[in-house]
C-alpha cells in the first residue's frame, strides 16, 4: 500500500465534486462552530496551510501540544493558541503585536470593558 | 466582558494583522469557511459507505487505500491523508477516537463534533468503550468484540458500518440515506429502513 500524503491544495479536489447540488449545512454536517470567532480561527489557518505558506502537519503537532497543556480547555481556544505559537515560531506575526492590536480593539469607543480585565493572555514576560 | 469576548477580540487581532501582512485574504478565509459548512460532511462519507455496500471492487479498494478510493468519488483535502476503512462485521464493531487531539477524516465526515473533541470521549473510549458507547445509545452484544482505533496522522479512520437488513432493493442514494456521521464514527450503527 503506497498511500501518498495529499497536498494542501486538495481543496480543488473537493470542489470539483460540488457541481449540481450544493446541500445545505443541515444535510451535509452538524453545525460544528459555535462562535463566530471559532469560524475564523478555524479558516485562518485552513487558508494558511492552503496557501503552502504552512504545513498542516506543523499545525497539527502544535494544537497537540497546546490541547496537552491545558486538557479542559474548549478545544477551540487550543486551536487560536495554536495558531498564535505557529504564527510566533514562524516570526510572522508576535505575540507582542497580538497584545498591542487587541489592546486597540479594546479601547473602541463600543461601550467594551478596558484593560482591567479579559487581558491576561499569558504574555510570557 | 466573558472570556469568549476576549478571545473573540484577540483571535479579530490576529486576522487584522495578518490581512495588514498580506498573509491572508480574508474572502478566502470566507471561502474555507462556507465551503466546510456547506459541502464537506457526513453525506460525503455516506456515499463512500453506500458505494462499498453496493460494488464490492470499490470495496475492496476503500478497505486497501481508503484515501486513494474516497478520491474517486471527487473527496479528497486537509486531513484528508491516510484514510483507513474499517469494516463492522458481526464479529466486530470498530469505533474511533483521537487520544492526542482530533485526526478526523474531513473530506468524508466533515469537521468533528464537539464531544469527539472532548477530553472525556478522548479518554473514556479507550478505557471503557463498551461502558460508554451504551452511555452513547449503543448496546454492543457481549459476543461482539469491540475494537478502538487511535486516529493520528498516519491512519484516519472511517468506520464502514454493517448494511441493515432488509435493504436489497434499495439504491445507492436510499443507502445514504441510512448512513449517519455517528454510524462512521463507530458510537451508532446504521439506521434500518422504515418499514
Amino acid at each position: 500500500m503506497t498511500a501518498q500524503p495529499e497536498p494542501m491544495t486538495g481543496q480543488a479536489t473537493i470542489d470539483s465534486d460540488l457541481e449540481g447540488t450544493v446541500s445545505p449545512p443541515r444535510d451535509n454536517g452538524a453545525i460544528v462552530f459555535d462562535a463566530p470567532w471559532e469560524r475564523r480561527a478555524f479558516g485562518l489557518v485552513l487558508a494558511l496551510c492552503r496557501d503552502g505558506q504552512w504545513e498542516w502537519e506543523d499545525f497539527r503537532q502544535q494544537l497537540i501540544v497546546q490541547i496537552a497543556a491545558d486538557p479542559e480547555r474548549p478545544y477551540w481556544e487550543s486551536w487560536a493558541a495554536a495558531l498564535e505559537t505557529v504564527l510566533s515560531a514562524r516570526s510572522a506575526l508576535l505575540p507582542v503585536e497580538v497584545d498591542e492590536r487587541t489592546d486597540a480593539l479594546l479601547a473602541r469607543p463600543h461601550g467594551h470593558d478596558h484593560r482591567d480585565d479579559g487581558h491576561g493572555h499569558g504574555h510570557g514576560h | 466582558m466573558t472570556a469568549d469576548d476576549a478571545r473573540a477580540i484577540r483571535v479579530e487581532a490576529v486576522e487584522s494583522l495578518l490581512v495588514e501582512k498580506g498573509l491572508v485574504d480574508p474572502a478566502v478565509v470566507d471561502r474555507i469557511v462556507e465551503h466546510y459548512e456547506t459541502n464537506v460532511g457526513p453525506l460525503n462519507g455516506a456515499k463512500v459507505v453506500a458505494r462499498a455496500w453496493t460494488d464490492p471492487a470499490f470495496r475492496e479498494r476503500l478497505l486497501a487505500n481508503g484515501t486513494k478510493a474516497v478520491a474517486e468519488l471527487g473527496f479528497g483535502g486537509p486531513e484528508g491523508a491516510m484514510i483507513v476503512a474499517l469494516e463492522n462485521t458481526p464479529e466486530v464493531h470498530n469505533v474511533v477516537v483521537c487520544t492526542l487531539c482530533s485526526c478526523y477524516p474531513w473530506p468524508v465526515l466533515g469537521l468533528p463534533p464537539t464531544w469527539y473533541k472532548s477530553d472525556a470521549y478522548r479518554s473514556r473510549m479507550v478505557a471503557e468503550p463498551r461502558k460508554l458507547l451504551g452511555e452513547m445509545g449503543l448496546e454492543v452484544p457481549t459476543t461482539k468484540k469491540v475494537r478502538v482505533w487511535d486516529s493520528s496522522a498516519e491512519a484516519r479512520y472511517l468506520v464502514i458500518p454493517e448494511r441493515p437488513p432488509g435493504t436489497d432493493a434499495l439504491g445507492v442514494e436510499e443507502l445514504a440515506a441510512l448512513v449517519s456521521r455517528d454510524s462512521m464514527i463507530g458510537v451508532a450503527v446504521a439506521k434500518v429502513p422504515a418499514p
